[in-house]
């Protein structure tokens, strides 16, 4: 008898230490952050170096404790630009036993997953990605995405015409859903605004498109104040129009839509470039940003570990990290639901984009700046829109 | 496979649908035998009109959609229920396959499959640019399966669905091979003169053959839209072509789980062995034009000759 309860006594004191120590060492195990980006094919350079801004941000977050006092590991995989690989991708990660999934260059590929992600009931931020149903709730009721949107990006484009007070405006516009629609946000923001204009020219076009001397030839003859070009092949096609727009001599001012006119752009374009104006929510080295503590680290780490300057995209993914870290150290939960409302309609200090607020849809609510190219040169000009 | 008894196929089956269980039963498994399912199903479509008519149907992508986004825009905007969306799905592919068969009536081999390659493109134009299709973004908001009160919210889920549909695919291809229509058809595939001169009608045959492949590969495009919960124009993409037309001559024609077998190990390269989205599929065409080149037989022909070789051996041997 008494031989028993000793036994029974040792046997619960054993699986208490047991149930301890696995606690314990659940606590010291790392939290798995699964990255699915393309990381081969046509987007795969851009979204190798997502990855590395994702890396440099999980960086500083363990040199700073971590999340809830656990450091973070990534797992990464290449979406290869392709939905069905996407969702397989994310199936893996899902196994793997990840507590958040920050994903999205192509939006095909962010809409595919969405449903995959949210069924396991994992916290999924798009970084990249712009459709707009992403945000629609049907996907994932609740999404998270930190580029602009077609809406925000078309309200500072309406507003730069409004206060330039130009009245006829032509549009060179990328004939597909991305093109479509930010031309018919920049129009509906117009007509929001109650900005008397005359569309005096619309040119469609293919997204592999070279060749825009006829496009830009009826342009012309339509003597526009401000021509918006609205390309996403930034490879090709943006620098293709700058450049033939400056030897056709376009009248009036060329405009790009917002965050088509990256650095490399402007390289291909050359001399062409000057005088363009763009729109766009980063630069790693102008103020705001350059002034900016916890962006002026994040520049130092992604230097020291891949010798490499972050872009804007760059930027929006480690956000989502680092947003995502704050908002779980926040809650002292990884739970989806807990952080999601954490983030959703919330607002977050000292992050590498400055003091930021979420739309209750979980949209970032961007700050876009102006800017002008000039001697080859990205300068912003002084007020955010 | 004639030696293969219905007893052993209720085996292989039964084997089969545990296999995932048996293979650790991690969600990615579960996804693993989904996929390979469904491609299997959608490469069953194109392996009657490769293997038993004899031409190379190009436009088997465009029934894959015409299922899937038949079952996406019925299921998330009218509300209809799984078999509903399959009956759609199944008629959407049957009047397109019809309109091929017609226009196609006369035309074999070369012009036979430019037509069809021609179908394919004008379907991936409309997919990408059509609102009602969604356009470039796709249609959202399908459902969650649910069937008679069964729920496949996931992969693990829905695995039994998607193995029974490779079950009556299997089914109705063996019955297809066995029946009349199948006898026509491998007779106007081996000798169309021969069949003419039998009475057999090749043009009706054509029709028939067609009419019977494309609800096959458009019941796969089905159940696919209810395990991605999203399509998209890369529905019609290429790769799908591809896909199909590897796993179909992979291991041989006129064998019943050539198709089955063949993506499966496309899908486990892919999977296990990937390089990468690019270099995979160089590898799958590469592997689609050394089959076509070098082993018109598919891997089977040179596996059938060797145990032949070995036959032949041992009874030497014995003698």
């Amino acid at each position: 008898m008494v031989f028993s309860k000793v036994a029974r006594t040792a046997a619960a004191a054993m699986m208490a230490a047991g149930l301890l120590a696995s606690g314990v060492q659940a606590q010291e195990d790392p939290i798995k952050v699964g990255v699915i980006f393309p990381l081969s094919g046509g987007a795969g350079p851009q979204g190798k170096h997502v990855n590395w801004a994702i890396e440099a941000m999980a960086k500083m977050i363990n040199e700073d404790g971590g999340v809830m006092g656990r450091q973070l590991e990534l797992i990464s995989r290449d979406d290869e630009s392709t939905p069905a690989v996407g969702v397989s991708r994310a199936n893996e990660l899902i196994s793997e036993g990840v507590d958040v999934i920050i994903e999205g260059w192509n939006s095909p590929v962010t809409l595919a997953m969405q449903p995959v992600i949210a069924r396991a009931g994992i916290m999924d931020i798009t970084a990249i990605s712009k459709a707009d149903p992403i945000l629609s709730g049907e996907g994932n009721p609740l999404a998270v995405r930190l580029n602009s949107s077609n809406a925000q990006d078309g309200a500072v484009i309406a507003k730069f015409i409004a206060d330039a007070g130009a009245t006829r405006i032509a549009f060179l516009t990328e004939n597909d859903a991305y093109g479509t629609g930010a031309q018919a946000s920049i129009e509906a923001s117009l007509k929001e605004m109650g900005h008397d204009y005359e569309k005096v020219a619309e040119e469609l076009f293919p997204f592999d498109q070279a060749d825009f001397r006829v496009q830009l030839s009826n342009v012309k003859s339509a003597n526009p104040d401000i021509t918006i070009a609205i390309n996403a092949n930034e490879g090709l096609g943006m620098p293709a129009i700058i450049r033939q727009a400056k030897r056709s001599r376009l009248p009036g001012t060329l405009v790009a839509a917002v965050g088509t006119v990256a650095p490399s752009v402007i390289e291909v374009a050359g001399d062409a470039s000057e005088g363009l104006v763009g729109a766009d929510i980063y630069f790693p080295n102008v103020e705001p940003f350059a002034s900016n503590e916890v962006n002026r680290r994040f520049i130092a780490t992604t230097e020291e570990l891949h010798d490499y300057t972050p872009d804007k995209f760059m930027a929006l993914g480690a956000t989502a990290l680092q947003v995502w870290a704050m908002a779980a150290n926040e809650v002292e939960s990884l739970e989806k639901e807990a952080v999601a409302n954490r983030i959703r309609g919330g607002s977050f200090e000292n992050t590498l984009l400055g003091d930021i607020t979420f739309g209750e849809n979980g949209q970032l609510n961007s700050n876009h700046y102006i800017f002008d190219v000039t001697d080859q040169q990205i300068v912003v000009r002084d007020s955010a829109n | 496979m004639r030696m293969m008894t219905p007893l052993s196929w209720l085996i292989g089956l039964g084997l089969m649908l545990i296999a995932p269980a048996l293979l650790g039963g991690s969600g990615a498994v579960y996804s693993a035998f989904v996929l390979i399912a469904i491609f299997a199903v959608m490469s069953y479509g194109l392996d009657v009109i490769v293997s038993d008519l004899g031409e190379v149907s190009l436009a088997h992508p465009v029934f894959f959609a015409a299922g899937a986004y038949a079952s996406a825009i019925g299921s998330s905007r009218w509300g209809f229920d799984p078999i509903s969306t399959l009956l759609l799905a199944i008629a959407a592919a049957a009047i397109i396959a019809a309109g091929i068969g017609i226009v196609t009536l006369r035309m074999r081999e070369f012009v036979f499959s430019l037509v069809t390659y021609a179908v394919t493109v004008v379907g991936m134009t409309l997919a990408a640019n059509w609102a009602f299709l969604g356009g470039s973004d796709g249609i959202t908001g399908i459902p969650v399966f649910n069937i008679f009160g069964y729920s496949a919210l996931t992969d693990r889920e829905l695995w039994p669905v998607a193995w029974l549909l490779l079950v009556a695919a299997l089914y109705l291809v063996r019955c297809f091979r066995r029946s009349r229509l199948g006898q026509e058809a491998m007779t106007v595939h081996l000798n169309p003169r021969l069949a003419t001169m039998s009475g057999i009608d090749p043009h009706r045959v054509r029709i028939q053959v067609f009419l019977f492949s494309a609800p096959i590969t458009a019941a796969a495009g089905w159940l696919y839209s209810y395990q991605r919960a999203y399509i998209s124009a890369d529905v019609v993409d290429m790769y799908f072509l591809i896909l199909m037309l590897t796993a179909v001559v992979l291991i041989g024609r006129r064998i019943l789980l050539a198709p089955l077998i063949g993506v499966a190990l496309i899908l486990c390269q892919e999977k296990f062995l990937s390089f990468g989205g690019y270099v995979d599929r160089i590898i799958l065409g590469s592997v689609l034009i050394v089959i076509l080149s070098f082993m018109p037989r598919g891997l089977a022909g040179p596996a059938f000759d060797m145990l032949r070789w070995i036959k032949r051996r041992a009874k030497n041997i014995n003698t």
